[in-house]
């Protein structure tokens, strides 16, 4: 009921700012992510015995597992595996069996089955003992097995032990475990028809790894049997063993020496190991071996080595005999230049390889060496093709073959009997840093106005009528183009192209990889151009500085990188200095300033830029000013041992379009509009306080503080400052009788005074100083007024919606991790003069207040987000546009999202409801209407002449 | 060993928590949940584990299968996307097992419990799975609806049925007068001439039409003057005719 009561209300006030359905896809993109494929754990599987179709299920280097429909590349379900065990280094192993709606996957010390069609838990395990090594489904044809559920095997890894653990498949309890405490490296796990082995590494005397086989009886687990391969002349580290199979009737180890001539392979269950010379004739060093075979229980026993060398690569197709397990060299596919990734499939027990290259795909058959299709590839990438899978379908004689292909540089894409159907660049998902770029050709026009201001006034007059007359070669064109315009503009469903209003800027985004892309906000958020221009993993952008036509990128290290905004070319480079920079600022200038992580600036700066507010890393909030770079001009040191978390200010675009706050009294509450304000947090993680304090950034005087109790200062605390007012928000715990529990958002409004049309101590004072205050007391405290409202979930960032003008009203942009959104909180809700208790006065509805209710329930229409799933999202920046109306709202960090908002609905712009059809329907009714009721008046006017007379 | 495992494994799984979604009218089918849809179970971090999350299963259940063994008074939200779940108070002893649900109002104390879901029955012996209902309260709608453009609504409009009224009026009056009967329509005449409105309004029409808008402007006369003015310009005709005769 209450509920019902603030839907009803926040209903009723807020300027309803929701999309429309047909404006989905039109004004918002959204790129879900899922980071970088593990190219072991990445496979087309088909969820459902009934159905063909199948979906492409990986698991990524961000432990985030993945359903991705291969049609279109749309992701299907995803799951973050890393919230729940341990975080984890390395990504995650995820297997899947065909026809069985599940997958299995495991990160760290965390294990979970997932249905396989729409991502429901069928079970989650966790290990205490350990990490997951490796995990394998069962096939196996017992008589026991009624259930369609396939068991798992899990190899569970410590510093000691390794523990084969066979999981039920559909509780995921214990059914069996088996445990080596003999300290050898626990390997992988492997299975045949009839037996389980285990595969670890043992310690060789000297040096090296002997491979040593545990087989097990699947069914009790009980050791059967036990053999050391003599392995530790090739086999130097765990990443030297090439490959493991599993689940088929004769899976394989294979393992090379180090420099690349021969090949060992062993069909585990046999003692032998059989050698196989490389036979390298293209003259250059091997850099990669890869071994393809296939997954399934009833394929060929066929396998491919694809040996990949600086410029070129080849492929060996081998076939094991079944009966005496020895391998014999099938056929050869031939040494080509250029890159190219191998992928096996399966149709029944036949295997087929498929090899993209850079100008062809081709299927061949592991049977024979005859080639099966053949495309041309449309589009030659200059990325390297890291790993392929494929899918082969065949249709009597002729086959067709889809492949996923990653590249090196995170993007994977779908290639379709040679043609790329769809590219996801989850490179994206490890995005630092993101802006609005200008483009040259919008700055043209400008620089010729300038000229004109410059001139004088004859000067700039025949300069103006010289650019006049050059525009009409424009003439022709715009002419021939105009009734293809009209037409279309009045026939197409398209809301009016906005493009010029500044709405479809591109954005460039630099990620963790050392790359940067540009998006085309008007274009569903397309990558336009991406460009590798820093060769690391670790790429610590602070700061991209825009002017137009380049931006320039400043990382941590202090190095930084100019970059054409329209090709991605890189113009100029800075290399790094010998410092760690915590933040860079951008100057009005186009400079920088570089603060150190104790808070100094790194460099000199003098009074232009005036003063400076910087924390340091150990938690003090420091001021600067020009006249001395050296020490600070104040200190904050927040009291009761708290610590400085965050810091922030109001935006650089803050305009405020009224000074006051009109009531329905017609009286003015005065807005406290001091620009130099700073919000620090500062939590006390001892005894769950968290302090909030406004400072005013020249004097550095705590202009308000306050303190809230039984804060979690491990959930996340977001605040956020704007024109006159702030907010944050934070998990708040029961700490007295009256306390609620539950996530918290608390709004305050500054004003200059508590008595409307007195502005307190400036009284008529046009300007004041924070430094000298006539009566000492300066600069002047604000009246504060604050309102807290319980919300339903945690706030993990905030940020503010920016206008041109500040006329349109503010939106709150908060981002919800728990349900993968991104809210904009209208601000007449968060009103912190809502009346408590009691209905507003007939003059406070007239300002719009409402009776204030303690628990705000975010309202369907206020996620920007809508219907989409925008996870992980760290940053959302905000971006003012032509039109007073719009702002851009751009949000990164895990998934990438971007939209126009509206708070005050696009009150400047024909939207879609606007038929022009209609209009012009309209108008040649009424056209038609008078011209055949003009004669009848006419006639009757006529008629009555002669009648009066 | 292994048996060591199995019991560790058994003691964690001890104290469970299940929350099921039943099908209601606003959700029919808790199968169609997205998979987002999970559950947390939140307090003031005392020991390590302070925040808990359980995803939804295939049988549209949430299970927290290991609680950690600590009293403690949780907050327990339902979230998905698009529905609204009633959040609950879970209160879970020291070890490990909960002792009682309760729906709890946002905003509110935390020591106004609603409705009670499960309490913890102490005569009998301890129950370790707890199985509740969740509470739908509401779903969100995310879009506006656009006014979509239809004859009907048209008709509606009080100035189109005003426009239409005045045209069949216009078109059938005359239509109508035919029709009537010479003597009527020759009472009719006699009456709309006597009546001073329409016998006016008819003048003026008759004079060149009547200019309304340099009326409103004030600049053209009074329709009524015009009407008192017609019969003056007869007399003045008249007297004129009489001056000439003289």
């Amino acid at each position: 009921m209450r509920l019902q009561v603030a839907l009803f209300i926040a209903a009723c006030v807020s300027p309803a700012a929701a999309i429309y359905p047909d404006e989905v896809n039109h004004v918002d993109f959204h790129h879900a992510l899922i980071g970088t494929p593990s190219p072991d754990s990445t496979f087309f599987l088909k969820p459902s015995s009934a159905s063909n179709a199948s979906l492409l299920y990986t698991i990524s280097d961000q432990s985030i597992l993945g359903a991705v429909n291969p049609r279109d590349g749309a992701l299907i379900w995803r799951k973050d595996l890393s919230r729940a065990g341990f975080p984890t280094n390395k990504g995650g192993i995820l297997r899947g069996s065909d026809g069985h709606n599940a997958v299995v996957g495991a990160a760290g010390n965390y294990i979970s089955s997932w249905t396989a069609q729409d991502g429901k838990l069928i079970w989650e395990n966790k290990f205490q003992d350990g990490v997951v090594a490796d995990i394998e489904l069962l096939e196996l044809e017992e008589a026991s097995a009624t259930s369609g559920a396939r068991d798992t095997l899990a190899l569970v890894g410590s510093e000691s032990a390794g523990i084969v653990r066979r999981l039920d498949g559909n509780t995921g309890k214990t059914k069996w475990e088996s445990k080596d405490t003999s300290g050898d490296v626990a390997f992988q796990v492997s299975s045949s028809p009839t037996e389980v082995f285990y595969i670890s590494l043992q310690s060789a005397l000297l040096k090296g790894y002997k491979v040593k086989v545990t087989a097990l009886d699947p069914v009790n687990g009980r050791q059967t049997r036990q053999y050391v391969l003599n392995s530790e002349n090739e086999i130097a580290t765990p990443e030297s063993v090439l490959y493991v199979g599993a689940n088929v009737a004769s899976p394989l180890i294979v393992w090379a020496d180090k420099t690349h001539k021969t090949l060992k392979v062993n069909v585990i269950g046999t003692k032998q190991v059989q050698t196989v010379n490389i036979e390298n004739t293209s003259g250059q060093d091997i850099r990669r071996i890869t071994v393809h075979a296939p997954h399934k229980l009833n394929s060929l026993p066929h396998f491919l080595v694809h040996y990949v060398t600086e410029s070129g690569a080849w492929a060996e197709v081998y076939h094991v005999d079944l009966m005496t397990s020895a391998v014999t060299k099938a056929y050869k596919l031939p040494y080509l230049q250029g890159q190219s990734a191998v992928a096996t499939s399966n149709i029944d027990a036949n295997v087929y390889f498929t090899r993209i290259t850079d100008s062809e795909a081709t299927i061949v058959s592991s049977a024979s060496h005859g080639i099966l299709g053949r495309w041309n590839m449309e589009a030659a990438s200059t990325e390297r093709a890291l790993h392929a899978v494929s899918e082969v379908v065949s249709k009597g004689k002729s086959v067709a073959v889809r492949a996923v292909v990653l590249r090196e540089a995170g993007a994977w894409e779908l290639v379709r009997n040679g043609q790329t159907e769809w590219t996801r660049h989850e490179d994206l998902i490890d995005a630092v840093a993101a802006t609005w770029v200008e483009q040259e050709a919008q700055e043209a026009l400008a620089h010729e106005l300038e000229v004109e201001g410059h001139e004088s006034l004859i000067g700039a007059y025949i300069h103006r009528v010289k650019r006049h007359i050059r525009d009409l070669q424009h003439l022709p064109d715009w002419l021939k183009e105009l009734p293809q315009r009209i037409v279309s503009s009045v026939l197409t469903d398209e809301v009016t192209n906005l493009d010029n209003f500044g709405v479809a800027k591109p954005v460039i985004v630099a990620t963790k990889s050392g790359r940067l892309y540009a998006l085309n906000t008007g274009k569903q958020g397309a990558v336009d151009w991406s460009v590798q221009v820093e060769e690391t993993s670790q790429w610590d952008v602070k700061s991209i500085v825009t002017r137009p036509g380049e931006a320039t990128i400043y990382a941590s290290d202090g190095s930084s990188a100019t970059v054409n905004v329209s090709t991605g070319e890189v113009i100029s480079r800075t290399a790094p200095t010998n410092v760690k920079l915590q933040s860079i600022l951008s100057l009005e200038d186009h400079s920088v300033l570089g603060i150190n992580e104790d808070g100094s600036p790194a460099t000199l700066f003098d009074d232009s830029i005036g003063f400076l507010v910087t924390t340091s890393a150990d938690g003090r909030v420091l001021g600067w000013s020009g006249q001395d770079n050296k020490s600070p001009v104040w200190e904050f040191v927040p009291p009761s041992s708290q610590k400085v978390v965050h810091a922030t200010s109001r935006p650089v675009h803050d305009p405020i379009a009224s000074i006051g706050k009109v009531l329905g009294n017609r009286s003015v509450l005065y807005k406290y509009l001091n620009p130099n304000l700073a919000l620090v947090t500062a939590v006390n993680e001892k005894n769950n306080t968290a302090g909030f304090y406004l400072l005013d950034g020249v004097s550095g005087k705590v202009l308000y503080a306050t303190t809230q109790y039984g804060v979690d200062p491990t959930q996340p605390i977001a605040s956020v400052i704007t024109e006159n007012w702030f907010a944050y928000s934070f998990f708040g715990d029961v700490v007295d009788e009256s306390s609620a529990k539950g996530y918290q958002l608390v709004i305050s409004e500054l004003y200059e005074s508590s008595a409307p049309n007195d502005r307190g101590p400036l009284d008529s004072a046009g300007n004041f100083s924070s430094l000298h205050g006539s009566n000492g007391d300066s600069p002047p405290s604000p009246h504060v007024v604050s309102q807290a409202f319980v919300i339903p979930e945690p706030i993990s960032h905030m940020a503010v919606t920016q206008t041109r003008q500040g006329i349109t009203t503010r939106q709150l942009l908060c981002t919800l991790p728990e349900s993968s959104s991104i809210v904009g909180i209208p601000r007449p809700v968060l009103d912190p003069r809502r009346p408590v208790d009691r209905d507003p006065t007939s003059s406070e509805a007239e300002e719009g207040l409402f009776r204030y209710a303690p628990f705000l329930e975010f309202d369907g229409r206020w996620f920007l987000t809508h219907v989409r799933d925008v996870s992980g999202i760290k940053t959302v920046l905000s971006q003012p546009t032509l039109l007073e109306s719009t702002s851009l709202v751009f949000a990164f960090g895990g998934d990438i999202f971007g939209t126009r908002a509206t708070p005050s609905q696009a009150f400047d712009v024909l939207g879609k409801s606007f038929s022009k059809l209609q209009l012009v329907a309209t108008i040649v009714a009424l056209s038609i209407g008078v011209a055949f009721l003009a004669p009848m008046v006419r006639k009757k006017q006529v008629n009555q002449l002669w009648k009066a007379v | 060993m292994s048996l060591v495992a199995v019991l560790l494994l058994c003691h964690l799984a001890a104290a469970s928590l299940t929350i099921t979604i039943p099908a209601t009218n606003l959700l029919p089918n808790p199968h169609g949940l997205p998979a987002s849809t999970h559950a947390t179970l939140t307090t003031l971090p005392s020991g390590n584990d302070h925040l808990l999350t359980a995803s939804l299963t295939h049988a549209s259940t949430l299970v927290f299968h290991d609680i950690p063994a600590q009293q403690e008074s949780y907050l327990l939200d339902i979230r998905s996307s698009e529905y609204i779940f009633a959040p609950y108070r879970v209160d879970v002893a020291a070890d490990g097992s909960v002792l009682g649900i309760w729906e709890t109002f946002r905003g509110n104390p935390w020591d106004n419990r609603g409705a009670e879901k499960y309490v913890v029955d102490a005569a009998a012996k301890k129950q370790s799975d707890v199985v509740v209902e969740a509470k739908l309260v509401g779903r969100r709608g995310f879009f506006e609806e656009r006014a979509k453009f239809s004859p009907l609504s048209l008709v509606k409009n009080p100035m189109i049925l005003l426009a239409i009224v005045a045209l069949g009026f216009t078109l059938g009056m005359p239509k109508l007068m035919e029709s009537m009967d010479p003597e009527m329509r020759a009472e009719f005449e006699e009456h709309s001439r006597s009546s001073p409105l329409t016998g006016g309004a008819s003048n003026a029409l008759a004079g060149g039409g009547f200019d309304l808008a340099g009326w409103m402007a004030g600049t053209s006369p009074n329709p009524m003057a015009n009407a008192d003015a017609a019969p003056a310009g007869v007399t003045g005709r008249d007297t004129g005719a009489a001056t000439r005769r003289r």
